[in-house]
């Protein structure tokens, strides 16, 4: 098991951690059927065409997954998560690069548990694109 | 057609679900998690939605409540953990529709449930807000 972050070692506004992936269209697919969220928006082109989008769409469940994991590779306890929501405000579009990050928004010594912002962003045509915005996670650390 | 309000706090029936080590092992693998505690012991913290997705469709599917899933979006998605989900264990799940809104176009549906273990002690609250675009008729 990595080793565990400790309540001392971290402070407001301090960026915690930041991780990178490229969305593939082979990875959604294995969430897809890994999740059972099966909606053809993730899967069919057509589909996405259908309703609007330029292509297929990542769940915004794949995202969340990987600011899960993001969090909790950071965390090494698994335990230390006790609370993540998340607010879905963007697409995702295949081949793009997912990247999560924390930030420390507040910390409460008493119990020893750090409440972060937590995003999830892509750079799209010269700008930043939130799929994930406006969203926190709180953790308890020894 | 607009969400039928009527059915906010209606609550469904618990539904099982087993923890089982071959589905742990494929969402570990579609999501990339390596960490040895979640491949042998523990199940990530995303993988509550494996068990939201088999147990919520007697809400989402409730003739009663109308809503077309062509038009849904996943607006947001809350998790609170009380411990980890453990590999192998039993748990249960009852959902319930927390509220129903309109606001602007948008109908809004926020389903919960309480994920217990099989002492009855909460392991998870999941609280999901879907978005029903365009059917609540305002602007």
């Amino acid at each position: 098991m990595a080793a565990s972050v400790r309540f001392d070692d971290i402070h407001e506004g301090q960026e915690v951690f930041s991780a990178s992936k490229v969305v593939r269209r082979e990875d959604v697919k294995a969430y897809a059927d890994a999740s059972g969220d099966q909606n053809p928006l993730h899967q069919d082109d057509d589909f996405a065409r259908s309703v609007g989008f330029p292509g297929i769409i990542a769940h915004g469940m794949f995202s969340m997954a990987h600011l899960g994991k993001a969090l909790t590779d950071w965390l090494g306890d698994p335990a230390a998560l006790k609370r993540l929501k998340v607010q879905f405000r963007a697409p995702v579009f295949m081949d793009e690069t997912l990247v999560a990050k924390g930030t420390v928004k507040a910390l409460d010594p008493a119990t020893r548990t750090a409440t972060l912002s937590v995003w999830a962003e892509v750079a799209r045509a010269g700008d930043r694109v939130l799929p994930i915005k406006n969203s926190e996670a709180v953790v308890e650390l020894a | 057609m607009p969400l039928n309000q009527a059915l906010k706090g209606k609550e469904y029936q618990p539904v099982e679900f087993t923890v089982e080590p071959d589905q742990v092992r494929q969402f570990d693998d579609a999501i990339g998690e390596h960490n040895p505690d979640f491949r042998e012991r523990f199940a990530p913290p995303t993988f509550v939605t494996k068990m939201q997705i088999m147990t919520s469709g007697q809400a989402v599917l409730d003739q009663e409540l109308g809503l077309n899933y062509a038009l849904v979006v996943h607006g947001e998605q809350e998790y609170d953990y009380a411990r980890p989900v453990r590999i192998g264990e039993v748990l249960t799940a009852t959902p319930r529709i927390a509220d129903i809104y309109a606001k602007g176009p948008n109908d809004y549906l926020v389903i919960e449930a309480y994920i217990k273990d099989a002492a009855g002690e909460t392991v998870v609250l999941a609280r999901t807000t879907l978005l029903s675009r365009g059917t609540a008729g305002g602007g």
